[in-house]
């Protein structure tokens, strides 16, 4: 068996100089570690739901869910009793709820960050770890999103901060950096959690293949929309994730950039910088790649993932910790020294007093000490390769990074032009419980999470394992050269054992398979031929002597998208490009006729002495409602061009047909073919090699 | 092996996708259309401790709203009369129009001990909705433009949403709501022969130099 078939090699075995125009210098480290093939890895992840959980599980739960509690506690007294009931007071008007507002959404930056922008660039390595992170993307904005609903005082009133018609006819000032930020965060959490969605359809899909109770059946039955590993869904699929990659890539960078926003438009000293977008978004990304270690590691550990989220994933996200930390760190400095170079006194004097003589600079100089100081360990290789120690030094970053918000929200307010106004902000015990139940909301929700849904993403874990992209190697060579590991890495991997090739075989099916099968209600007239094949070689080989043999309509089933596998059964790529340009191109026509006719005609009012229809304040809401739509009309689009969904399909009653979502690699060619007989149709399938082949009634 | 859904479970569920949209639409217009003043404000009329009939006073024997609503003219506030203005006619000492009327006793009651009838408030703005009677129609607005044709009432009722939409509508465009100052309190007024409503609106709007704000603060202070 050959490989070139697949364009990306992430094994290699021995040098080969055929891989791409240069020879790798060393052997490839794969991805995964270990033996593992397709179906291993459906059990290794899909069976951390199944079976129970391990003993610690519930009193973690009893623990988390008695924080959340706190925590709604917490807000039900702020909202039965006022806002007052938080220390935020005149001169520090925002306090723990801005700062842990921008805290969460800043967690949530990582998910996005390794789900899009690495998919983008092509860093394979994230599929190990991209669904954990857009979780803790979704569970964190949640946990921000509670801020602006109860901050509002009267929270029954947060609907005024959407553009809804309502009895005072009244809108949203379209020019406000706070408005900008509701939709920020908004387009950002429902884009992630589409994006979430759409890269779970398959893994439901396993889940429901696997269920042996009829509760998870229906359940996942209907989560999943009747997705069976279609070539013809899958070629839609696969762009429909690109688009969403490609959409939420710049979203991701303008959320924490909006959310600066809040306080760079204002003219408070200590916020009114054009160095806070970048500066916050490598804050973001930062504290978003140590919250995804603080919950990894531990779960890596317990549920003994460390075959797929191995030593080199915890080293290079290290490694952007690093990056990312020394950013924030340079961003720190950067922002003194402008505040002395720049000659302005208020300026010069928040600063003083944030770094040197005020009343929070143990809050400045633990920030300092976590996010720059702390994370330079990290350009030790023992320090990025040895969990525990990358726990603790992560924790110090989650430290600091809330100590970032707090001293740049508490501080400048604190201390701003009039010594008159000068003050200290002291949190109440509501205050702590609010933030503690955050805590507890998140934690809870990511218990929930590893319990109930797959924390690996199997179908693209699939797509990158050896098994997939198949490689020659003579088993006492593995990744050595001249019968030697190059490097402590490949010893590493080595130890967890070689790959194992992909089967040559087709399983036996669980029960007999007639020649022709029988569905209840059915039509009486059969719906197509279906055909099992031992593996993606196979079956690429399969479909492509089908498409010589003159059939037309058929159809490849495969557990993860198969490259090739498109052209083999004769379709083209996917249009579904041009329903998210039209969706794009329609939330822009929906931002600018909502904001002009709205601020400029309706109800037009002066804001900030501009011209009514200066466009300029318009546009992070013209961005904000192309990236929304444009993730709407890709999620529907995939939707409608698959037809799903589809929970009910003739193929169903095959009895291995739900191997499609695990290891098996089917051929379908429908009875609508012209060419189509159902006796010499199943005899050119078996001719190919097919198993268990059958004609299933439509 | 058993396919898990049943061959009809597809057009269940667009059937059921389809039902949903379907509730959601009609729940939003329905809220729409029930849940706003224009539907649980406009028509309120409660009966009164005294059947006062407007359409009798004002509109058949002709009374000025002013002659009862003595300070609208001066003051931010509209005044309900006393019992002392209705003793002008229904004092038995006096006029005695309907001197003896049981319908009528509330008000002598009234005038005898000094504590008022307790009407029921019809129109009632927010504490935080500041509203002056005396800048509006001392500009021309009408009483007819906030309470409807009141001579026609023989119950008075709630005709207008008095939300700040309807506020706005009007301070944007005033001109189509202006008359002459002296024609505000007559509420069968039409506009003479040749002109038209808005023609008239805008040579008042000019003359008085009407300018409606727009501000948050003019109302919300």
């Amino acid at each position: 068996m050959t490989a070139k078939a697949h364009e990306t090699h992430e094994v290699a075995g021995a040098n080969e100089p055929s891989h791409g125009r240069f020879a790798d210098p060393l052997p490839r480290i794969p991805l995964v570690w270990g033996p593992t093939d397709f179906d291993q890895l459906s059990d290794q992840i899909a069976g951390i739901t199944e079976q129970p959980q391990p003993n610690w599980w519930w009193p973690a739960l009893l623990v988390t869910s008695a924080l959340l509690l706190g925590g709604v506690l917490a807000a039900s007294y702020l909202i039965s009793t006022g806002v007052g009931v938080w220390g935020s007071n005149n001169p520090v008007n925002w306090a723990f709820d801005i700062t842990n507002f921008v805290f969460w959404i800043g967690i949530g930056h990582a998910g996005t960050l390794i789900s899009a922008i690495l998919f983008l660039f092509r860093q394979k390595w994230r599929t190990s770890i991209n669904r954990f992170s857009e979780a803790m993307t979704i569970f964190a904005v949640i946990c921000a999103m509670v801020y602006p609903g109860i901050h509002v005082g009267r929270f029954w009133y947060a609907w005024f901060m959407f553009p809804l018609p309502n009895a005072n006819h009244i809108w949203p000032n379209f020019r406000s950096a706070l408005l900008w930020d509701l939709f920020a965060v908004s387009t950002y959490f429902t884009v992630s959690l589409i994006f979430w969605y759409v890269g779970l359809i398959p893994d439901l899909a396993t889940l429901r293949d696997r269920a042996r109770s009829r509760t998870r059946q229906v359940i996942f039955g209907f989560l999943a929309l009747g997705w069976r590993g279609s070539t013809r869904h899958w070629r839609h699929y696969e762009v429909a994730y690109l688009m969403l990659a490609g959409l939420s890539t710049p979203l991701v960078l303008s959320v924490h950039s909006v959310v600066s926003f809040d306080f760079a438009t204002s003219v408070i000293p200590g916020w009114h910088t054009t160095i806070f977008p970048p500066y916050f978004v490598a804050g973001a990304i930062f504290g978003g790649f140590a919250m995804v270690l603080q919950c990894m590691i531990p779960a890596r550990a317990v549920y003994g993932l460390s075959n797929l989220v191995t030593i080199r994933h915890i080293d290079v996200m290290c490694k952007f910790i690093l990056a990312t930390g020394s950013l924030v760190g340079y961003a720190y400095c950067m922002e003194l020294f402008i505040a002395w170079y720049s000659g302005n006194p208020y300026e010069w004097q928040t600063f003083q007093d944030r770094a040197f003589t005020g009343d929070y600079t143990w809050a400045y100089w633990t920030m300092m000490t976590c996010n720059l100081i702390i994370p330079q360990v990290f350009w030790i290789r023992w320090c990025r390769q040895t969990p525990w120690f990358v726990l603790l030094v992560v924790t110090c970053v989650n430290v600091g990074m809330w100590y970032e918000r707090f001293v740049i929200i508490v501080q400048s307010t604190s201390h701003d032009f009039l010594p008159g106004s000068w003050g200290q902000f002291y949190p109440t015990w509501v205050d702590w419980l609010q933030m503690v139940g955050d805590f507890g909301l998140f934690f809870t929700l990511t218990l929930l999470f590893v319990r109930f849904l797959p924390m690996i993403a199997i179908a693209e874990v699939k797509g990158v394992l050896p098994a997939a992209n198949p490689d020659p190697f003579m088993e006492s060579e593995y990744l050595k050269v001249n019968g030697q590991y190059p490097t402590a890495d490949h010893e590493r991997a080595a130890a967890f054992g070689a790959p194992r090739p992909a089967r040559t075989e087709v399983p036996e099916s669980p029960e007999p398979v007639p020649s022709f099968l029988a569905a209840p209600g059915g039509t009486g007239k059969p719906w197509g031929a279906i055909a099992e094949f031992a593996n993606p070689h196979d079956l690429l080989v399969a479909a492509r002597r089908t498409r010589e043999a003159g059939y037309q309509r058929l159809d490849a089933w495969t557990p993860y998208p198969v490259h090739g596998m498109i052209t083999a059964i004769g379709r083209s790529r996917s249009r579904l490009p041009l329903f998210t340009l039209a969706g794009g191109l329609t939330g822009l026509a929906v931002a600018a006729t909502m904001q002009f006719y709205l601020s400029a005609y309706y109800y037009p009012i002066i804001v900030g002495g501009k011209e009514f229809r200066s466009w300029e304040a318009f546009v992070p809401i013209f961005f904000e409602l192309t990236v929304l739509f444009a993730a709407f009309f890709t999620l529907f689009s995939l939707i409608g061009l698959c037809g799903l969904p589809r929970l009910f399909h003739p193929v169903d009653h095959h009895p291995t047909f739900r191997r499609s979502s695990l290891g098996g690699f089917l051929l379908t060619v429908e009875a609508a073919d012209p060419q189509f007989d159902p006796d010499r149709t199943r005899g050119f399938l078996e001719s190919l090699g097919g198993k268990h082949v059958a004609v299933v009634e439509g | 092996m058993a396919a898990i859904f049943s061959r009809s479970i597809d057009a269940q569920v667009r059937q059921t996708a389809v039902g949903l949209v379907v509730a959601v639409g009609l729940f939003v217009v329905g809220w729409y259309y029930y849940a706003l003043p224009s539907y649980t404000r406009v028509g309120y009329q409660p009966e009164q401790p005294v059947p006062f009939s407007h359409e009798q006073h004002v509109g058949q024997l002709g009374l000025d709203c002013t002659y009862c609503h003595t300070h609208v003219f001066e003051s931010p506030h509209s005044n309900v009369p006393t019992a002392q203005t209705c003793m002008n006619c229904h004092n038995p000492k006096k006029a005695n129009v309907k001197g003896t009327s049981s319908l009528l006793a509330p008000v002598r009651a009234s005038f005898d001990t000094g504590r008022p009838v307790e009407w029921k408030r019809v129109h009632k703005l927010p504490d935080y909705a500041y509203f002056n009677h005396a800048v509006h129609v001392n500009k021309g607005v009408s009483c007819i433009s906030c309470h409807g044709p009141v001579n026609e009432m023989k119950v008075v009722r709630h005709d207008q949403p008095l939300t700040m939409g309807w506020c706005l509508k009007c301070h944007n465009e005033s001109e189509k709501s202006l008359r002459p100052v002296s024609e505000v309190t007559n509420l069968t007024w039409v506009p003479t022969a040749g002109q038209t409503r808005e023609e008239i609106g805008k040579a008042i709007k000019k003359d008085l130099q009407v300018n409606p704000p727009m501000n948050c603060q003019s109302c919300h202070r």
